[in-house]
C-alpha cells in the first residue's frame, strides 16, 4: 500500500505493471522514469472533443495540474465497494511496462496478450476501474529494430534508438490521462441517470453494478476482452439498464497479490458482494448530494478545482441536511485537499505565501471530517461498514496529523509544505530534518531537541500537539480494520512518532505492527503448510515472507526466504533498543570458521563496574519475551538464541531465576535446532568476560629446570662456600631484590605443563562451555580444548594441560571460549601493570562519579548511549596502551633422572655424634638425552639456624668463627665431586656416594642432585647461550644423631713429674716424657651419657714431638679424665696478632664489645693458641665390641689465660735445683729426689741452683726473684729479689747458686720467677719454676 | 475507574507503582467506533495487538456495563506500563518548556489520560487516569511529592533506589483515597 499522503484525494493513481519477460532492474529503471511525472499541466493534456466525454476535459489554456501517483500494486478486492465513495484510492489507469529485445524476439501480440491477461487477473470483472490502460514496450538494445510492429491498440513501442524518450513517455502519460478524464464523463453519465442515482444512494458505500449489465458474462468470452480496451465498450447507456445477473461475483481468485490470510474471519466478513441483497429497495428517497460529491471528486482529480469547490459546497449542504455524515465527512476532506492543491498551484505560479496561519481553515475541515466519521454509527450491515468507517476515520486523523507535520517540518506554510502534502508522504523524512539526521552519524535517528524546538517555535505547532492528534488514530477500532489496512495505519502512526522523535511511542506502535505481521505469519502457516502469506509485510520495506517452495507430498525442505525475517527482526531490535535492551549485545557471526577477529580485553567488559539499571525492568522482560516469540515464530533460530543470550547478558541483574533458566534453555534449544537445520550462522560467545585469571602451575620440582650461567661449568672451585654467602646486601629493605626474584616461569620443550584458568559464572544456572582452550603467541603449543560446566554463581578454576613443541618464549594471551552452538571468542587477559591499574581506576571512578547522579535522563541514560558519550571523552588516552601478557620461557628438551635406589632404609640414617657413614644413591637416566653434568648440593637442619644466627650478627667474634667453622668444615653431607663419573647415557645408571657426618642437632637433610645436558650439539654456529639449565632431584634423608660423649673441664697444666706418679699404672706410660720443662699436661674430662661403653682415644700429633696417645674406656654414665702431655709450643708474634678471621665474605662488622687493646690482644692470643692446640690434639671414640668409630669434637672447649701460660713456651726459662756438698769430694751433687720432691738434709747448707736460659730470639736482661715458703724456717744468703742475671744473648744460659739452709723439718716450696726490668708487661711469658723439698730429720 | 501511579527515576526505572481503584464511576463514554469489535484472531500476537490497541479493555467495559472497575493485572498491566512509558516522550518534551512541575493531561492514549509531575531532581510521577480531575490530581501529586522528599531525606536513598517503605505506601494510598 502506498504511504499516506495528504493529497491522495487529488491524485490520479496509475498502476505500473511489469509485463512479460522483463528484468527487474529494467522495470525499476523505467518505472522510476515514469514516476518522475508527478504532475501534468492541464494544458498538456490532449482534449477529447467528443461531446459526451468532454465534461472533465480541461478547458483550453486552463491553468492547473493533474497530480499523478504510481502505485505498483492494486487495491485489494475487499475495497471494491468504495469505488464510488473514494475513487482516488483506486488505480484509474494502468501502464504496463514491457521490454522487447531483438534476441528474445517476443512478438508484440504476445506481450499485449500477457498484459491483458494480467489486467483481467488483477481486477475483478465487475470492477469500475481502471478506466484506461496502456502498455509501453521499451526496446532494450538499440540494435536491429524489430519493426514488425503491426498496429496493436493499447500497445506503444518505444524504440531503443529513440532520443528523448522522456518527452515521449510524458506525452503518452498525458494521453492516458486524457482517456481517464474522458471515462470520468462516462461514469458520471451513468450515475446521473435516475437509476444510477438510486444505486448511488442505495447503501452507505454503493457500487454500480456494471458487470451484470454486460451483454455476456465475462468468463465466456475472455479473448474478446483481452483484445479490446475494456472500458469504453462496457459503459454505454443501454447496458446500464440491463438486468444484472449476480453470478459472476462468486468467482473467487486463487492467486492473489493482495495481502492477508486467505481466510481470516475478518476478510470473509468484509468480502462485499454475496451478502448483498436487493440494494435497490432502499434507494427510494434519493438526494443528489452524493452525486454532487462524486462529481466534485472527479473534478478534483481532473485538476479543475474551481468546479470541484462548487460541487463540494453543493454536496455538503445537501449531505448535511440528509444526515449522511460519512459522505459529508468525505466531502469535507475533499474540500480540504482542494485548498492545498490550490495553494500548491498558486504558489507555483506566483510564489507568494499567504497570510498567517492559513492552514487553520484546512485543519478545521479535516477535524470536522474526523469527528463526523467518529460519530457515524453505521446503520446497516455493520460488519463491513465498521471496517470502512474506521478506515476513513483513522485516515482522516492521519491526514490531519500529516498536515500538521508537514507544516511543522517545513517551517510553515510554504512551497515545501505543499510539495510534501501533495507528493510526499510520512514515510519520507522532511528535508529539514533529514539533513540533520545524516549529520549525526549511525546511531540514533532521533531528532535533536533543539532543531525540533526551532521548528515548533517557527510554526507554533508543538510536537506534543502533533502527537496528541496522532494518538487519536489509535484505539480499539483498529481491530475493525483488515490486517493490511491496520498495518498501514499503524505504520504511518509509527512513522510520524519517529519523525517527531518520540521513540517510545514509536516503539509502542511498532509492537502492534509486529503483532499484526506476526499474526499473519502464524495464521498463514497454520492454514497452509505450503506457501506462506504473500505480502504480509506490506507496510515494512522489503518484507517478503514468500516461500518459494513447491508443495510436495513428502519431505521437500522449504527454503525460507530470510530477507523478510531480517527486516522484521530489525524492527524487533529497534523496539528493544528504545527500551534500553541491546539485542545485538551478542553478535551473530557468519559461520564457524570465521572467528571473531578482535579479541576482547577492553575494560568495558569488566563485570565489576556496577551498571546502573536503565529502563523499566518489567517492560524490558516482557518485550524481550515477545521478541523471542517473534523470532521463534518466523522462525529464525539463530536470532532466537541471539535475543535470549543478549538479554541474559544485559538484563540478568533484573531477571528472575525462572526467566534466566527459561532464556538459557530456549537459547540452547534454538541453537541445536539451528544446527540441525544447517544454519551456518553462529552466535558469538555471549557471557561477558568469563576469564578472571590465568596462571601457569609451576612444574613439579623434579622437572623444573633451573637456569644457571654457563660460567659455572668452567669455574672449578668457587672461593666461598655458598652456604655462607649470606646477606651481602647493605640495605635492609631492597625493593629490587623482590623484583629480581620474579623471573619468568620456565617450561620445558615437549613436556606437559598445566595452566589454571579461573572462570566466572554470574548466572544462576550452570554455564556450559563446549570448548575452552588457551590462546597463546610465540612458540607453538599442543593443547586439547576441553568442555566443561561452570557451576552457577561461582568462580571455577580449570586446569588445562598443554605441551610446548619448541623452545622459545611463550606468551599466554588468554583463552578461547566457545559456548555450545556458538562461535569461538578469544578473551585476552593482560597482566595488570601499574599503568593498566591506574587506567582502570580512573575509568571506574569516572563511572562511579556518574552513578547516583542523573546526568543523563530518559533515553540518554540507556547504557549504550551513555557509553558513547563517555568513550568519546576518553578515547585519546586509551589509544597508546599496549597490553602485557603472561610470559614464560620454554627451554630445550632436558634429560630426566630418577632415583633408582639408595642404600638407606626408609630414607633414614642413624649416627653417633661425630660418626661418619656413606650413602649410595643410584640414579637412572629415564630420558632420551644423555646427562653430562651432575652436581650435588646439600641442605640439613643445622644450616638454617646457624645461618640465621650469623645473619642476626649478635654473636661475638669468637662465636661467629665457631659457627662458621662448623658450617664449612663440618657439614653433615659431603660429596667427593672428583671421584666417579658424572655422565649417564640414556637408560644408564649412575651411582653417587655421599658422606654423612653425625652432628648433634641435625634431624634431617636433603640431598639435591643437579644434572644437565649442557654440552649438547648445537645446530648453528651462533653464539652459545649464556645459560644452561639444570634439573634437580631431591632426596630427603632423615637423620638421627645420638649425643653420647661429652668433653668438658679442659685444663692445661704445667708438667710436674708428680702428675705422672699420681696416675694409675696403666696410664702412666704416655705421661712419661723426657724434659719436664718442655711439656705441659692437656687434661679433659669425658662423660659418657649413653647406654654403652666407649673407648676414647686422644692422640697427640705435634710436629717436633713424638706421637703419643692415651686411651680410656668410658663406661656408661661415668666420667673419665684424660691426661695427655703436650709439648709446649710458641706461635710467632705476627701470627697471634692477627685478628680472628671470618670464614665467610661477610661484611666487616664493627665489634660491639668495648674491649681494650690488651684484652683484645689477649683474646686473639687465646684464639690462635687454641686453634693450634686443637690441631695437635685429636679425640676419637670407638664403640666397644662394635665397629663404629668417630671423632670426638673438642671445639666446644675454651681455654683460659692460665692454660695459655702453661701451653706456651716461655721467653726465658728458669730451672731450679737443689744441690749439696758431697762429703767425700767436696763436689756439689744434686740432692736426690723422690717422686720429684727433694730430700735435703736438715740444717745443712744446700745450694739452690738457678739456671736462666733466654729462649727468645733477642738478647734480654733478666732479674730473678725468689719466694721461699715458709720463709721463717729457711735461712739464705744474699738477697732474694731482683737478683740481676745480666744480659743474656739468645739461647744463652746463666747459672748461679744461692745457699740456703732448712732449719726445720717439713715441706718447703721454693719458687723463683724471672722478671724483665725493661718490659713489665711481658711478665707472664717469662719462666717461673718451683721445687719442693721435704726435710726430714 | 482506576488510576495508575508510577514514580520513575531519571533513568526511566519505576521506583514505585500504585494501582488505585476509585469508587467513582467512569465518565468516559467509549467511541461508537470502539463498539462491536470483531473477535479477531487467536494467535498470541493478535492478543498482544488487541491489548495494546486498548481493545481488550474497551471490550471488557463494553460488555460489563455495570462494573466499571478495571483491574490492572495480567496483560493490561503490561499495556498500562507501556502507555506510561510511552508518555515519557511527551513529558520530556513538555517539561522543558513548561516551568510548572505539574503537567496536567500532558498526553492521551487510548482511553487513558496521562498527567505528570516532574520534581526538580528529574523524578517523574506519572498518573494514568480516565476522568478529568485536575485539582484532585494536583493535590495528590503534591502529597506524593512531599512523601517522596521525606523518603529522599534518608541518606542511603539515591535517585535510583526503589521505594519499598510501607509507610510511604500507606500514605500514598491514603492520599489517593482522599483525592482521586
Amino acid at each position: 500500500m502506498d504511504p499516506l499522503e495528504f493529497g491522495s484525494l487529488a491524485r490520479i493513481r496509475i498502476l505500473l505493471l511489469p509485463v512479460g519477460n522483463i528484468k527487474r532492474s529494467f522495470f525499476e529503471q523505467w518505472a522510476a522514469e515514469v514516476r518522475t511525472f508527478e504532475s501534468i499541466r492541464l494544458g498538456d493534456i490532449p482534449a477529447d472533443t467528443r461531446d459526451d466525454r468532454a465534461r472533465f476535459m480541461p478547458s483550453p489554456l486552463a491553468s492547473g495540474h493533474i497530480h499523478l501517483s504510481y502505485p505498483s500494486h492494486p487495491l485489494p478486492s475487499s475495497h471494491q465497494t468504495l469505488s464510488l465513495f473514494r475513487p482516488s484510492d483506486f488505480p484509474l489507469g494502468v501502464i504496463g511496462i514491457a521490454s522487447s529485445s531483438s534476441s528474445q524476439n517476443e512478438s508484440m501480440s504476445s506481450i499485449l496478450a500477457q498484459f491483458n491477461a494480467m489486467l483481467s487477473d488483477l481486477f475483478p470483472p465487475g470492477a469500475l476501474f481502471p478506466l484506461a490502460n496502456n502498455c509501453l514496450v521499451f526496446e532494450e538494445s538499440d540494435g536491429s529494430t524489430n519493426l514488425n510492429l503491426g498496429n496493436y491498440p493499447g500497445l506503444v513501442v518505444i524504440p531503443g534508438m529513440m532520443g528523448n524518450k522522456r518527452l515521449y513517455v510524458g506525452t503518452l502519460i498525458a494521453d492516458l490521462c486524457s482517456n481517464i478524464l474522458a471515462e470520468f464523463a462516462t461514469v458520471v453519465q451513468s450515475l446521473e441517470s435516475p437509476l444510477g442515482n438510486e444505486y448511488l444512494n442505495a447503501t452507505l458505500f454503493p457500487t454500480l453494478p456494471p458487470v451484470s449489465e454486460m451483454p455476456k458474462p465475462i468468463e465466456n468470452e475472455p479473448p474478446v476482452r483481452s483484445s479490446l480496451p475494456p472500458l469504453p465498450s462496457q459503459h454505454s447507456q443501454p447496458e446500464l439498464l440491463r438486468v444484472r445477473t449476480p453470478t459472476t461475483l462468486s468467482v473467487k481468485r486463487n492467486s492473489s497479490i493482495g495481502p492477508g490470510p486467505p481466510s481470516s474471519p475478518f476478510r470473509q466478513s468484509s468480502l462485499p458482494a454475496p451478502t448483498k441483497k436487493k440494494p435497490l429497495t432502499i434507494g427510494a428517497v434519493s438526494s443528489h448530494g452524493r452525486l454532487f460529491k462524486v462529481l466534485a471528486d472527479f473534478f478534483l482529480l481532473a485538476g479543475r478545482t474551481m468546479d470541484a469547490s462548487v460541487w463540494y459546497s453543493e454536496a455538503i449542504i445537501l449531505l448535511k441536511s440528509s444526515q449522511d455524515s460519512v459522505w459529508h465527512a468525505s466531502a469535507l476532506e475533499g474540500l480540504a485537499t482542494m485548498q492545498v492543491v490550490d495553494a500548491w498551484s498558486s504558489n507555483q505560479m506566483n510564489g507568494t505565501p499567504e497570510g498567517t496561519e492559513p492552514w487553520t481553515e484546512v485543519i478545521e475541515k479535516v477535524v470536522q471530517a474526523a469527528v463526523l466519521y467518529c460519530r457515524s454509527a453505521p446503520p446497516a450491515e455493520p460488519e463491513a461498514n465498521f471496517s470502512f468507517v474506521s478506515w476513513f476515520y483513522t485516515r482522516s486523523i492521519l491526514r490531519h496529523a500529516s498536515l500538521l507535520l508537514a507544516v511543522w517540518a517545513s517551517k510553515g506554510w510554504g512551497p515545501m509544505t505543499f510539495a510534501m502534502l501533495l507528493h510526499g508522504s510520512t514515510a519520507t523524512l522532511p528535508p529539514t530534518l533529514s539533513q540533520e539526521s545524516e549529520s549525526t552519524s549511525n546511531g540514533s535517528k532521533r531528532v535533536s531537541y533543539n532543531s525540533a524546538e526551532r521548528l515548533s517555535s517557527i510554526t507554533g505547532i508543538t510536537r506534543s500537539a502533533i502527537s496528541s492528534v496522532v494518538a487519536q488514530a489509535h484505539g480499539p477500532w483498529l481491530l475493525h480494520l483488515g490486517s493490511r489496512e491496520r498495518i498501514f495505519i499503524l505504520e504511518n502512526v509509527a512513522a510520524i512518532y519517529s519523525i517527531l522523535g518520540y521513540l517510545r511511542k514509536e516503539a509502542y506502535i511498532l509492537r502492534e505492527v509486529l503483532g499484526c505481521i506476526m499474526d499473519l505469519v502464524v495464521c498463514g502457516r497454520e492454514e497452509s503448510g505450503g506457501p506462506m502469506v504473500a505480502g504480509a509485510g506490506l507496510g515494512i520495506q522489503g518484507v517478503d515472507l514468500g516461500d518459494s517452495a513447491n508443495r510436495g507430498s513428502v519431505g521437500i525442505r522449504t527454503v525460507e526466504n530470510v530477507k523478510g525475517n531480517e527486516s522484521i527482526l530489525r524492527v524487533v531490535k529497534h523496539i528493544c533498543r528504545v527500551h534500553g535492551i541491546d539485542l545485538e549485545a551478542v553478535r551473530l557471526v557468519a559461520s564457524e570458521t570465521a572467528e571473531s577477529g578482535e579479541a576482547v580485553n577492553d575494560g568495558s567488559e569488566e563485570p565489576e563496574t556496577v551498571e546502573e539499571a536503565h529502563g523499566w525492568p518489567e517492560l524490558q522482560i516482557g518485550i524481550v519475551r515477545e521478541a523471542i516469540a517473534v523470532a521463534e515464530a518466523l522462525p529464525d533460530y539463530p536470532a532466537v538464541a541471539q535475543f535470549c543470550l543478549s538479554s541474559l547478558k544485559t538484563l540478568h541483574v533484573v531477571m528472575s531465576h525462572g526467566d534466566q533458566h527459561h532464556f538459557y534453555s530456549t537459547a540452547a534449544r534454538a541453537l541445536s535446532t539451528a544446527r540441525r537445520r544447517g544454519d551456518s550462522r553462529r552466535v558469538d560467545y555471549w557471557s561477558g568476560k568469563p576469564i578472571v585469571s590465568i596462571e601457569i602451575l609451576p612444574l613439579p620440582l623434579v622437572r623444573l629446570p633451573i637456569e644457571k650461567p654457563i660460567s659455572l661449568l668452567s669455574q672449578k672451585q668457587e672461593g666461598i662456600n655458598p652456604i655462607l654467602v649470606g646477606k651481602t646486601d647493605p640495605f635492609l629493605y631492597n625493593p629490587r631484590r623482590s623484583l629480581a626474584g620474579q623471573s619468568s616461569t620456565l617450561l620445558v620443550q615437549n613436556e606437559p605443563f598445566d595452566v589454571v584458568i579461573t572462570l566466572r559464572n554470574p548466572y544462576i544456572f550452570d554455564l556450559e562451555l563446549s570448548k575452552l582452550s588457551l590462546s597463546t603467541a610465540g612458540v607453538a603449543i599442543e593443547s586439547k580444548p576441553m568442555a566443561l560446566v561452570v557451576p552457577a554463581n561461582s568462580f571455577h578454576p580449570v586446569t588445562i594441560a598443554a605441551q610446548a613443541l619448541e623452545a622459545g618464549t611463550l606468551t599466554i594471551r588468554g583463552c578461547c571460549v566457545q559456548a555450545p552452538g556458538g562461535a569461538t571468542r578469544e578473551f585476552l587477559l593482560p597482566l595488570s601493570t601499574d599503568d593498566e591499574e591506574s587506567r582502570q581506576a580512573r575509568r571506574r571512578s569516572a563511572i562511579d562519579c556518574e552513578t547516583g547522579r542523573s546526568k543523563h535522563a530518559g533515553l540518554d541514560s540507556r547504557p549504550f548511549s551513555k557509553k558513547r558519550k563517555r568513550s568519546s571523552a576518553t578515547a585519546t588516552s586509551t589509544a597508546q596502551h599496549t597490553p602485557k601478557f603472561l610470559q614464560c620461557q620454554v627451554v630445550l628438551e632436558q634429560p630426566l633422572l630418577r632415583i633408582r635406589r639408595t642404600s638407606l632404609t626408609h630414607g633414614a640414617v642413624m649416627l653417633y655424634n661425630g660418626e661418619k657413614s656413606t650413602i649410595r644413591i643410584t640414579l637412572e637416566n629415564v630420558s632420551s638425552l644423555p646427562v653430562d653434568f651432575v652436581r650435588l648440593t646439600f641442605d640439613d637442619s643445622t644450616i638454617a639456624p646457624a645461618q640465621q644466627a650469623l645473619a642476626e650478627g649478635d654473636l661475638s667474634v669468637y662465636d661467629t668463627y665457631e659457627t662458621e667453622f662448623d658450617l664449612i668444615h663440618k657439614p653433615v653431607f659431603t660429596w667427593e665431586s672428583s671421584s666417579g663419573k658424572h655422565a649417564a647415557e640414556p637408560g644408564e645408571k649412575l651411582v653417587v656416594t655421599v658422606d654423612c657426618f653425625g652432628k648433634v642437632g641435625c634431624t634431617h637433610g636433603i640431598i639435591h642432585v643437579s644434572y644437565s645436558y649442557c654440552h649438547r650439539p648445537r645446530p648453528t654456529l651462533d653464539k652459545p647461550p649464556d645459560t644452561f639449565h639444570t634439573r634437580q632431584l631431591s632426596y630427603p634423608v632423615l637423620v638421627t644423631v645420638y649425643q653420647m660423649l661429652e668433653c668438658f673441664n679442659l685444663d692445661i697444666l704445667p708438667y710436674s713429674p708428680d702428675t705422672a706418679f699420681l696416675s694409675p699404672e696403666e696410664h702412666r706410660a704416655p705421661l712419661l716424657i723426657g724434659d719436664v720443662d718442655d711439656w705441659c699436661i692437656f687434661s679433659v674430662e669425658v662423660r659418657n651419657t649413653y647406654g654403652i661403653p666407649f673407648e676414647v682415644t686422644f692422640e697427640r700429633d705435634q710436629p717436633d714431638a713424638s706421637a703419643g696417645q692415651t686411651t680410656t674406656l668410658v663406661p656408661p654414665g661415668s666420667t673419665s679424665r684424660i691426661l695427655l702431655p703436650i709439648k709446649k709450643f710458641a706461635l710467632p708474634d705476627d701470627e697471634i696478632r692477627q685478628p680472628i678471621p671470618t670464614l665467610s665474605d661477610r661484611q666487616f662488622v664493627v665489634s660491639k664489645s668495648g674491649l681494650s687493646a690488651e684484652q683484645e690482644q689477649l683474646q686473639r692470643e687465646l684464639f690462635w693458641y687454641r686453634e693450634a692446640l686443637l690441631g695437635y690434639v685429636r679425640g676419637k671414640w670407638k664403640e666397644t665390641g662394635g665397629t663404629r668409630t668417630g671423632e670426638l669434637s673438642l671445639r666446644q672447649l675454651r681455654i683460659t689465660q692460665p692454660m695459655l701460660n702453661s701451653t706456651r713456651v716461655e721467653q726465658a726459662r728458669l730451672h731450679l735445683a737443689l744441690w749439696c756438698h758431697e762429703e767425700s769430694t767436696d763436689e756439689l751433687k744434686p740432692i736426690p729426689t723422690r717422686a720429684g720432691v727433694y730430700q735435703p738434709p736438715l740444717n745443712e747448707l744446700v745450694y739452690l741452683r738457678t739456671k736462666v736460659t733466654n729462649l727468645s730470639k733477642t738478647p734480654r736482661t733478666f732479674t730473678v726473684n725468689f719466694v721461699l715458703d715458709p720463709p721463717q724456717h729457711i735461712l739464705f744468703e744474699g738477697v732474694l729479689s731482683d737478683i740481676p742475671v745480666g744480659r743474656l744473648a739468645s739461647d744463652e744460659a746463666y747459672e748461679f747458686d744461692t745457699p740456703v739452709t732448712f732449719v726445720a723439718c717439713g715441706r718447703f716450696e721454693l719458687t723463683a720467677f724471672i722478671t724483665d726490668p725493661s718490659s713489665v708487661a711481658d711478665r707472664d711469658r717469662l719462666g717461673r719454676s718451683l721445687v719442693k723439698a721435704a726435710v726430714q730429720p | 475507574m482506576s488510576h495508575h501511579l508510577f514514580l520513575l527515576s531519571p533513568s526511566d526505572t519505576p521506583l514505585y507503582e500504585l494501582t488505585h481503584l476509585s469508587s467513582k464511576p467512569s465518565q468516559a463514554t467509549p467511541s461508537p467506533l470502539a463498539s462491536n469489535l470483531p473477535s479477531w484472531s487467536t494467535s498470541a500476537f493478535a492478543g498482544t495487538l488487541t491489548a495494546l490497541s486498548g481493545a481488550s479493555s474497551a471490550a471488557q467495559s463494553y460488555h460489563t456495563q455495570g462494573g466499571n472497575v478495571r483491574m490492572g493485572g495480567g496483560k493490561d498491566r503490561h499495556v498500562i506500563q507501556m502507555v506510561a512509558n510511552a508518555s515519557l516522550d511527551v513529558i520530556e518534551d513538555v517539561m522543558r518548556k513548561e516551568n510548572l512541575m505539574y503537567l496536567k493531561s500532558v498526553d492521551k492514549f487510548n482511553e487513558w489520560t496521562v498527567s505528570a509531575f516532574v520534581t526538580p531532581g528529574n523524578m517523574k510521577f506519572v498518573l494514568l487516569h480516565e476522568a478529568r480531575n485536575d485539582d484532585g490530581i494536583r493535590s495528590f501529586f503534591l502529597d506524593v511529592w512531599e512523601l517522596y522528599v521525606k523518603t529522599m531525606l534518608n541518606p542511603f536513598h539515591t535517585a535510583h533506589t526503589p521505594i519499598r517503605s510501607a509507610v510511604f505506601d500507606a500514605r500514598v494510598r491514603a492520599s489517593a483515597k482522599k483525592y482521586l
